[in-house]
């Protein structure tokens, strides 16, 4: 039998991916000062160490419902338009995993695929303007990639985890399209994008937490 | 980021009558509901509605606060229900617009206001989705009636500025008088296609959370086109006269859309730190050109209606009406900023 990620392990991961993210915060602001407004972090991990905060009452949940207060946590919490971005992911993975219980390799490619296409609705955005939508799409497609040829299940995970740090790599020669960086004569070429960093963390530790625990 | 320069010994303090600078926000809308006894201030949400809910189809708008009086101060009879308030210069988030959104609902539906600005589109509509679960018909008209900005396919195009505010009315009026969602949704869109600004910025602001300038407008200088976040606008210019920038004004305005032989109400509007003195000048400027452009304006709003902190500056905002927006424009109606009737 395959990996099978219960709503109390997802939220032993956000845990273990909001203090990544903690620990990125001088590397992700310097970056986003670059090329932004230098909130991107703050804001992140404001949501973040508020998932953390309520933990206890999230592994109390069911998948589904327990996908939406994370979304609906993180809008609030992180605010401006990253918050509106991984609220809509969250919310969009909550209804399409109604009849899931938990996360197996067919129900978590549903839900990075689902969080991929509400986030680049919402944000009215593609792969390639330099977004964090590139490093979740690309670990998409590794995973989907891996799992067509009939990968095992660790070479799937681990095929995403290096999708997603290939997706956040490919930003740095990106020009952006949208936000501040679009404003500034260079588009931001030559730095990566601090929220394709950020996403990335969370897909590396998701890959890692599956693979250490459940591989 | 300091764009332009300082002149040595000019000062970059901030000086602001406020408290603390982390409460800002929840502070005036405090005081607007101190001060007004037909409003109504949900602090969690900061949130201002009106007291007093009528049967009707309701009206919510809102975006990053600094701009005031919009919004809250636009809430009231015969205008919004609801008004949301994010932080400065920033969008409120889809938790705090659904919790506008059922102030607002009387069982008639809502309709969103939206200025064209990325963050404010997406929390706004994802609000509406969220508004839609629970069952509430909700519309959205998105305004973008500032002809300083190229529209282009993919960016997010013209900015909404100081036209919103007829929006304001005029839905809000059609709303008050038992338009249904949908009528009252056409006749904001209608006013929305129909209204065109144009802004000039004479100095910079100080967002109070960060105390300095984030630009800086020359000695001598002017921007053209600036944004009411300070957002770049056409070119930076030598200080113009008032005739000199009336006649900017309604050229880029009328060379947009054209209002020959029509009636017309427009907005000369303060961003914060011009006086009125100076606002007058301005109108009676505007007045004489569009005049002879064989406009015929019925209607004047001359003030503060839509700011961006301290920014010395002004926009001008007019409207091409037809004898519906006409009847909806000058309809009462009772808010902090706008009286009618």
């Amino acid at each position: 039998m395959g990996f099978q990620i219960t709503p109390k392990e997802y939220v032993d991961y956000l845990v273990l991916a909001g203090e990544e993210i903690e620990k990125n915060g001088d590397y992700v602001t310097a970056l986003d000062a670059k090329t932004g407004d230098g909130d991107h972090w703050v804001n992140l991990n404001a949501g973040f160490q508020k998932l953390i905060a309520i933990q206890e009452e999230l592994k109390e949940m069911e998948l589904a419902p327990m996908m939406k207060k994370i979304g609906m946590t993180l809008m609030s919490a992180i605010g401006g338009s990253s918050g509106v971005l991984y609220g809509s992911g969250y919310l969009a993975a909550s209804k399409a995993l109604k009849e899931a219980e938990v996360l197996d390799i067919d129900t978590l490619y549903l839900f990075l695929q689902t969080e991929l296409s509400a986030i680049m609705e919402r944000g009215k955005a593609k792969p390639g303007w330099k977004t964090m939508i590139d490093s979740l799409y690309e670990a998409v497609e590794a995973y989907r990639m891996a799992k067509e040829v009939g990968e095992d299940e660790r070479c799937v995970i681990e095929a995403m985890k290096r999708g997603a740090a290939e997706g956040r790599d490919r930003t740095r020669e990106m020009e952006a399209v949208k936000g501040r960086a679009s404003y500034q004569t260079n588009k931001g070429v030559g730095e990566l994008d601090p929220g394709a960093v950020t996403m990335c963390i969370q897909l590396e530790c998701l890959s890692d937490y599956i693979v250490k625990h459940q591989l | 980021m300091i764009t332009g320069y300082l002149k040595e010994g000019q000062s970059r303090k901030m000086k602001k009558i406020i408290n603390d600078p982390g409460q800002v926000v929840s502070d005036m809308l405090a005081g607007m509901e101190a001060v007004n006894p037909e409003i109504c201030y949900d602090k969690e949400n900061e949130v201002i509605y009106r007291r007093k809910k009528t049967e009707k189809v309701g009206i919510v708008s809102g975006g990053g606060s600094g701009h005031e009086p919009a919004h809250a101060g636009y809430v009231g009879m015969g205008m919004l229900d609801a008004a949301v308030a994010g932080n400065v210069f920033a969008s409120p988030d889809p938790a705090r617009i659904l919790n506008g959104i059922e102030h607002a609902d009387s069982g008639r539906g809502v309709l969103l206001v939206i200025k064209n600005y990325s963050g404010d589109i997406m929390n706004f509509e994802m609000a509406a989705d969220l508004a839609a679960d629970m069952d509430i018909p909700v519309k959205s008209v998105i305004v973008r009636d500032d002809v300083a900005v190229k529209e282009s396919t993919y960016s997010t195009g013209r900015r909404g500025i100081a036209g919103t505010i007829f929006v304001h009315k005029i839905a809000g009026a059609k709303a008050e008088n038992g338009g249904t969602l949908e009528e009252v949704a056409e006749l904001a869109q209608k006013t929305a296609d129909n209204v065109r600004s144009f802004g000039v910025s004479l100095s910079s602001c100080i967002l109070p959370g960060v105390g300095t300038p984030g630009f800086v407008i020359g000695e001598g200088q002017m921007e053209l086109g600036m944004g009411i976040h300070g957002e770049p606008g056409i070119e930076q210019t030598s200080m113009k006269s008032a005739a000199e920038i009336a006649e900017i004004m309604v050229e880029k305005i009328t060379a947009d859309l054209d209002y020959s032989g029509r009636e017309a109400a427009v907005i000369v509007n303060g961003l914060g730190g011009t006086p009125f003195m100076e606002l007058y000048i301005l109108a009676g400027e505007i007045d004489k050109r569009i005049r002879a452009k064989h406009i015929t304006p019925v209607k004047y709003l001359v003030g503060n209606y839509m700011t961006s902190l301290e920014m010395a500056g002004a926009s001008m905002s007019m409207l091409r009406l037809d004898e519906e927006m006409k009847q909806y424009l000058v309809s009462p109606c009772n808010t902090m900023a706008w009286k009618e009737g």
